[in-house]
């Protein structure tokens, strides 16, 4: 059996109140269905290449998960421990590579196990990983006043229950309804008053090679009380063959109480044949401030859409994303910015690179609604095209019910300029090197709204030309 | 004993579909300067663009030799980096691109493609600040995009900081109808003879004999409809300054 909808055993099932969220979610996705080109929040992410068919959904791993973060907590030795990868000699190598039987090096002294070395996050962070959407235990040690659990502890204890489910509107977004049918995986974090975090706080999702046609869900509930600060990111990374084909479908629910400020970044680095789709949603108090940062670069399709709800006056949000591509990919960035409120005010700037066959559709939309007066909302894409087969779709939308409002909008698209080019040439730059210059130079410009410089470094190294 | 540097032998090549140069003969001998003087629209910038290979130029016959090796099937990058440097007449601004980063990936491949090292960071910046020195070229300069925002005399002294550091052993100074003041000139003038030693060789393309009263010449070409038309020594550039080019354009 495969497909998107399938039977599977998950944790949790007796909790009603739970297990009623992921039984409505079902029955959204049943009523909504795949979205088709007619589906206007879809017109130009065609997911007819999402080929879903074989998908596994693999069984819940929530009780394994919590023994072996239980024994790490112990203290004990592990004598396979190692990498700490979770595979044993015999079983396949994590390193992708085919071993005869006892061949695998990955436990030998000295040896850094592959997985580990991309795994390697190049600034100060709390790390938390996954394997192919499960988590993979133990937490690092948080400060007080810095709660992480698995996002099913939070349900056990109840943390989750007062806003999972509530930020995000499973009826207007079939895959977020999906995700709620699967929900299990992931992480509950909260920040309490007035905490602000030390370091980044990083989500590893890695797949690597041999791990082909799953399908994995993750559900990341954000709440940061009042007062509280911290920087979230998410990394979803791959390893190994670009053949290598799964879907990942990804929902934040986000809520930042009074002055509250979020800085959240992410990295979509998928593999060619796989698929990303993830939806954040943000709500969002008086005075607090969220910033959105997401360089797409992997993936067959990948689509990151973020809902922001300025709900009170006050609140200010930042969402930009960067975008570089090749082959035959369609990256999707979507935005949807709600001032409801006042003196809300919100920014954002996507700036794409698109090679290749490539597809990049950028569809921001901005809503004023009647009594937000005094908001002030801003939005500007770029994009620059590198062959002739490569593609832009653009839709900016600005719904204005508000007087008394400072709205802007712009989109542009170009090719590399052949007179720079030359310049460089005639200066002995290769035509090659003096490309790349000029595409990190295009990119910076939105790479430069990243505030963290550690952060902003470790992204630009992954926002170079795709190889044609 | 001399030896030729740059040798065109009949050189004819177009832009689009339009013949720009027409039989063009010129031998540049190592330590010579020569300049080019010619109306306006005469083709003297599509010269030094074929010289360095920019794209949309094509050679429908003739050669172009550079130490002896065919230029015509070397791309940019290697003309450049065989030792042709183009001192632009417009330099290009490079939105993005701090002056540091373009200097240093030039300079790197350069030594890459002729075996030398590549400078580290710290010989790089040591050598961007003295010869930048030279040209009052302080530090917040060149921490600048390349030539956004620059003066004219700004953007010549970026272009002679460049040529100074390359070092090439040919320049091509192309001012064939900039109506740059004279400040700015003299800068890439006295970057130019700084560069004379005997050795280095250079081609000065100009509308007026105002350059060549701080880069004086061994050579002066009179190039009308896409050929020279007349050779002589630096008294050919006074000559013109008093009569004008009309008794070359109504040759043909």
């Amino acid at each position: 059996m495969g497909g998107l909808v399938q039977k599977v055993k998950l944790f949790g099932e007796y909790i009603p109140w739970f297990q009623s969220m992921r039984d409505k979610g079902a029955i959204a996705f049943d009523e909504l269905g795949l979205p088709t080109p007619k589906t206007e929040a879809w017109k130009y992410t065609k997911l007819r290449d999402l080929n879903t068919d074989d998908l596994v959904i693999e069984p819940s791993n929530f009780l394994a998960e919590m023994r072996v973060a239980a024994e790490e907590a112990c203290g004990c030795h592990h004598e396979d421990g190692g990498c700490g990868c979770h595979h044993h000699h015999g079983e396949g190598c994590c390193c992708g590579h085919h071993h005869e039987e006892g061949e695998c090096h990955c436990h030998e002294e000295g040896h850094v196990c592959e997985c580990q070395q991309k795994l390697h996050v190049p600034f100060e962070a709390y790390v938390i990983h996954f394997e192919k959407g499960k988590m993979i235990p133990p937490f690092p040690d948080f400060p007080r006043g810095v709660e992480v659990m698995n996002l099913m502890e939070a349900v056990l204890t109840e943390d989750a229950k007062e806003y999972l489910g509530k930020v995000v509107d499973i009826k207007l977004h079939p895959f977020a309804a999906l995700n709620n049918a699967y929900m299990e995986e992931g992480i509950y974090l909260c920040v309490h008053k007035n905490v602000k975090v030390d370091k980044p706080i990083v989500l590893i999702n890695h797949t690597k090679s041999g791990e082909e046609n799953i399908f994995f869900n993750i559900r990341n509930l954000v709440v940061l009380e009042q007062g509280a600060e911290a920087e979230f990111v998410e990394w979803y990374n791959y390893t190994g063959a670009v053949k290598s084909r799964y879907f990942a479908n990804v929902v934040n629910e986000i809520v930042l109480g009074k002055n509250a400020k979020l800085s959240h970044y992410k990295l979509q680095d998928e593999a060619f044949k796989a698929n990303h789709i993830a939806l954040s949603v943000v709500k969002q108090k008086a005075d607090s401030n969220y910033h959105n940062f997401c360089l797409q670069r992997g993936a067959n399709i990948g689509r990151n859409e973020v809902k922001v709800l300025l709900n009170d006056e006050n609140a200010s949000a930042e969402v930009d994303a960067a975008y570089i591509m090749s082959g035959w990919a369609t990256l999707d960035t979507t935005t949807d910015i709600l001032h409801l409120s006042p003196r809300t005010y919100s920014s954002q700037l996507v700036k794409g690179v698109v090679g290749g066959e490539a597809k990049g559709v950028f569809q921001g939309k901005i809503h004023i609604a009647q009594d937000a007066v005094q908001t002030e909302g801003n939005q500007l894409h770029r994009a620059l095209l590198l062959s002739d087969t490569a593609e832009i779709d653009v839709k900016p939308e600005l719904e204005i019910f508000a007087d008394d409002v400072k709205c802007s909008h712009g989109a542009a698209s170009g090719e590399l300029d052949e007179n720079q080019l030359f310049y460089m040439q005639s200066r002995g730059i290769g035509r090659e090197e003096a490309k790349q210059i000029l595409i990190d130079a295009y990119l910076n410009e939105a790479l430069d709204k990243v505030k963290n410089p550690e952060i902003r470094a470790w992204l630009s190294d992954y926002a170079h030309a795709p190889q044609e | 004993m001399t030896i030729p540097l740059l040798e065109i032998e009949d050189l004819y090549a177009r832009v689009a579909d339009k013949e720009i140069i027409k039989g063009f003969n010129l031998t540049i001998n190592e330590g010579e300067v020569h300049a080019i003087m010619g109306p306006n629209g005469a083709g003297k910038s599509t010269l030094s663009n074929v010289i360095c290979g920019k794209p949309g130029y094509e050679i429908t016959s003739g050669s172009i030799r550079f130490k002896g090796k065919d230029l015509t099937k070397m791309s940019a990058e290697d003309r450049a980096r065989e030792g042709i440097f183009l001192c632009m007449q417009y330099p290009v601004e490079i939105p993005g691109v701090a002056v540091t980063t373009f200097l240093k990936h030039s300079v790197n491949a350069v030594r890459k493609y002729n075996n030398l090292p590549e400078l580290d960071t710290m010989e790089f910046v040591k050598m961007v600040r003295e010869e930048g020195k030279k040209l009052g070229i302080d530090n917040e300069m060149i921490k600048r995009p390349v030539n956004v925002g620059f003066s004219g005399g700004e953007k010549k002294r970026l272009e002679t900081l460049q040529m100074n550091i390359l070092k090439p052993s040919f320049a091509i100074l192309d001012e064939a109808d900039s109506g740059l003041d004279v400040d700015a000139l003299k800068v890439v003038a006295e970057g130019m003879n700084a560069l004379r030693d005997g050795k280095r060789s250079m081609l000065i393309i100009t509308h007026y004999q105002r350059l060549l009263e701080y880069v004086v010449p061994d050579f002066v070409h009179v190039y009308a409809d896409g050929h020279i038309v007349k050779s002589g020594d630096k008294t050919l550039a006074a000559e013109i300054e008093k009569d004008g080019y009309a008794e070359y354009t109504r040759e043909r």
